[in-house]
C-alpha cells in the first residue's frame, strides 16, 4: 500500500476507536434519557470517576486488567446510589429538577477527582501484552487502540443480546417506549430504572477507564467526553441506541479526518454537523418523541 | 398602605446603601457590588425563560458572551465609540443571536430545549475559541479604553474612575431590572406565563404561541447581552473560558433556583448569596464548585421554590393567623 493510503487506513482505525468509545458513554446516556427522561449530565463525569478509580486500582494492586474489572463497577454503584437517593427524591417534580441535580451532581465529582487526586493529568500504564504495534497488510497499528474497538464490540455485543433476545431486555425496550404503560403491567419500573441507570454507568465507567491510557486522567476529561456523547445523543435522537451507533461512529471518523486534515476546526465540524441536523430535525435524525 | 409605607421605607434605605457605598467600603467589595449586580441582571433574563416561560436556557452564556465580546470588539476596533451605545451593542448583540435562534428554539420544549440550547451554547464557546483572529481565543481581548460618559455640550465624565462607573453600572442594571420587571406586568408577560401553564389553552384562545416563545427569547437575549456588555466594561477583558464556558451558563440556573424561581426577585436574592458565599469560602478552600454543588442539590432535593419559597411558606405558616383570605 502506499503510504497515503496506510496514513487513511490508520486514521480510520483511530476514529472507529473513539466511536466505539463515544458509543459506550452514548448508548447509557440514550437509553437512560429514553426511559426516565433524564439528561444525564452527569454521566461523563462517572466515567471520568471510572478513569480515576483504574488509576487508584493500578496503583494498588499493579494489575491492568484487575482495575478494568473492579472501577466500572464501582462507578457503577455510585450510580444506583444516584439514582436511588438524588433522582428518584425530585422525579415527582418533573424532568427540569432531575437534570438539575445531575448538573450539581457533575460539579461535586469534578471537584472531588480535583481533591483526591489533583489537577494534573495522570498516566495509566498499559500492561505490556498490549503494548506495542501490530503490523498487518503493511499498516502498522498500536495494539492497545485494537484491544478498545475489540473490547468494546464484545461488550456491545453482550448488551444486545440482553436487550433484543431475554425478557429482561423486554421490559427495557418496553419501558423506554411507555414507561407507564409498563408500571400499570405489574412490572416493577423503579427498579428497573435504577438497573439500567446502574448499566449505564457501567458502561460509561468501562469507556472510562478503557480510555484512561489512550487521553490520559485528567478532569476535564469528563467533558471532553461528555460534549462529545452528548452531541452523538442529540444527533442521533434522543432515546434511540441506533441513531447513537451510527452517529457515534461517523462523529468518531469525522473527529479523525476532521484533526488530519483541518486540525483547527475538527471540533467546530462536529457541532457545526449538530446545527445542521438540528435546523431540519430537532427530535435528531432517530428520534420520534419530545 | 402600612404594608406600602415599610416598603417605601425599605427601598429608600436600599437606594441610600447602594448609593453611599463606594464611599464606605473599599474598591474590592465595590466591584463585588458590581459582579453581583450583573450576575443579577443575568439571571433574572435566565428566569425569564425558566420561571415564566417554563423552558430551561441551558446555553445562556451565549447571549452574556456575544454581548460581552460585542462590547469589547467595539471598543477596540471603532475608534472613540461612546459608551451609551457599547451597552446598546451588546444588547443588540444578544438579542439577535436570540432572534437568529429562535425558529429552532420555539418549536420544542422541556429537556429538548435545555439540550438544544446546551448544544448551541457549546457550539458558540467552540467557534469562538477556535476563531482567534477575531476572539482572542483563550486570551480574549482585553486592554480597550473605556470611553467617557458624554452627552455633548453638556457634560462628560470620565468612566477610568472606579466610583463614577459604578454609578454609571449600577444605573444601567437597575433601570434595565425596572424595565424587565415591568416586562412581567405587562399583558405580554401574563401571556408568557399562560405559554408555561397552559400552552395548549392560549393556543385556542387564537394567540401565536411560536411568536410569543420567540418574542421573550428575544428580551432575554438582549438583556443578558446588556449584562454580558456591562461585565467587559468592568474587567476590561473578555475572554472565550471568562464568559462563554458553560458554567458560565450553569451560574445563572444556580441563582435562579437558590432564589426561587417562582419570583421576580428571587435570582436577585440567589446572586446575592452565590456571590457571598464564594467570597466566605473562597478564605477556606479553593474548592468552590464542591460547596456550590452540594448546596444546589440540597435545594434542589428540599427547597424546589429556593429561598424566596421558604421564606413565603415560613410566613404563610406563622404569620397568617387572623388573615381573612
Amino acid at each position: 500500500m502506499s503510504p497515503t493510503a496506510v496514513l487513511y487506513v490508520a486514521q480510520a482505525i483511530h476514529g472507529l476507536a473513539y466511536g466505539m468509545l463515544l458509543f459506550l458513554v452514548a448508548s447509557g446516556l440514550t437509553m437512560i434519557f429514553g426511559m426516565m427522561g433524564i439528561l444525564n449530565i452527569a454521566h461523563a463525569s462517572f466515567a471520568m470517576l471510572s478513569a480515576y478509580f483504574c488509576y487508584q486500582v493500578m496503583l494498588l494492586t499493579g494489575n491492568f486488567w484487575v482495575a478494568l474489572l473492579i472501577a466500572p463497577v464501582v462507578a457503577g454503584v455510585f450510580g444506583v446510589l444516584t439514582e436511588r437517593f438524588l433522582l428518584r427524591t425530585v422525579h415527582k417534580q418533573g424532568h427540569l429538577a432531575e437534570l438539575l441535580i445531575t448538573v450539581g451532581i457533575m460539579m461535586v465529582i469534578l471537584e472531588v477527582v480535583k481533591i483526591g487526586w489533583g489537577t494534573e493529568s495522570l498516566v495509566v500504564k498499559i500492561p505490556p501484552s498490549l503494548s506495542g504495534l501490530v503490523n498487518f497488510a503493511g499498516v502498522t497499528y498500536p495494539i492497545y487502540r485494537l484491544f478498545v474497538i475489540g473490547s468494546s464490540i464484545v461488550i456491545l455485543g453482550i448488551m444486545a443480546l440482553i436487550l433484543f433476545k431475554t425478557r429482561l431486555g423486554k421490559i427495557v425496550r418496553a419501558a423506554v417506549s411507555d414507561a407507564d404503560m409498563v408500571n400499570a403491567l405489574g412490572i416493577n419500573t423503579p427498579v428497573v430504572f435504577m438497573l439500567v441507570f446502574g448499566i449505564g454507568i457501567w458502561l460509561a465507567g468501562v469507556a472510562g477507564a478503557v480510555a484512561g491510557p489512550l487521553l490520559t486522567v485528567f478532569p476535564g476529561m469528563a467533558d471532553q467526553l461528555g460534549m462529545d456523547a452528548f452531541v452523538v445523543v442529540v444527533v442521533g435522537g434522543f432515546g434511540s441506541l441506533l441513531g447513537a451507533f451510527i452517529v457515534a461512529l461517523f462523529l468518531g471518523e469525522l473527529n479523525a479526518y476532521g484533526i488530519q486534515f483541518i486540525p483547527r476546526l475538527a471540533p467546530v465540524l462536529m457541532f457545526a454537523f449538530m446545527a445542521l441536523v438540528l435546523a431540519f430535525k430537532p427530535m435528531g435524525l432517530f428520534g420520534e418523541r419530545e | 398602605m402600612r404594608n406600602n409605607l415599610h416598603k417605601w421605607i425599605l427601598g429608600g434605605l436600599a437606594i441610600i446603601l447602594v448609593a453611599i457605598l463606594p464611599r464606605v467600603v473599599g474598591a474590592y467589595y465595590t466591584n463585588f457590588f458590581l459582579a453581583f449586580a450583573i450576575f443579577s441582571l443575568y439571571a433574572v433574563t435566565l428566569n425569564l425563560l425558566l420561571g415564566y416561560m417554563g423552558v430551561l436556557s441551558f446555553g445562556h452564556a451565549m447571549f452574556f458572551g456575544i454581548g460581552a465580546y460585542a462590547a469589547a470588539l467595539a471598543l477596540t476596533h471603532i475608534k472613540g465609540f461612546p459608551l451609551l451605545p457599547v451597552v446598546l451593542v451588546g444588547g443588540l448583540a444578544g438579542g439577535l443571536l436570540a432572534l437568529i435562534l429562535s425558529p429552532l428554539l420555539v418549536r420544542v420544549s422541556g429537556t429538548a430545549f435545555a439540550m438544544l440550547t446546551l448544544a448551541f451554547g457549546q457550539l458558540i464557546f467552540i467557534v469562538a475559541l477556535k476563531y482567534r483572529e477575531v476572539t482572542g481565543g483563550e486570551d480574549g481581548i482585553g486592554g480597550y479604553a473605556i470611553p467617557p460618559l458624554n452627552i455633548p455640550g453638556v457634560l462628560s465624565i470620565d468612566m477610568t474612575d472606579k466610583v463614577n462607573f459604578y454609578y454609571f453600572a449600577v444605573a444601567v442594571i437597575v433601570v434595565c431590572l425596572f424595565l424587565l420587571w415591568f416586562y412581567t406586568k405587562t399583558p405580554f408577560g401574563s401571556l408568557v406565563v399562560g405559554v408555561r401553564d397552559n400552552s395548549m389553552r392560549l393556543d385556542y384562545l387564537g394567540f401565536n404561541l411560536p411568536q410569543t416563545r420567540a418574542i421573550n427569547l428575544v428580551v432575554c437575549g438582549t438583556f443578558a447581552g446588556i449584562a454580558g456588555s456591562v461585565h467587559a466594561l468592568l474587567m476590561k477583558l473578555v475572554s472565550t473560558v471568562g464568559v462563554l464556558d458553560i458554567n458560565n451558563s450553569f451560574a445563572p440556573i444556580m441563582m435562579a433556583y437558590i432564589g426561587g424561581v417562582g419570583s421576580f426577585f428571587g435570582p436577585i436574592i440567589g446572586s446575592g448569596v452565590l456571590h457571598l458565599l464564594e467570597d466566605l469560602v473562597i478564605r477556606f478552600t479553593e474548592r468552590i464548585g464542591l460547596v456550590n454543588g452540594a448546596i444546589f442539590i440540597l435545594v434542589v432535593l428540599y427547597a424546589p421554590m429556593g429561598l424566596v419559597g421558604l421564606f413565603s411558606a415560613a410566613k404563610e405558616k406563622w404569620f397568617s393567623k387572623g388573615k381573612v383570605s
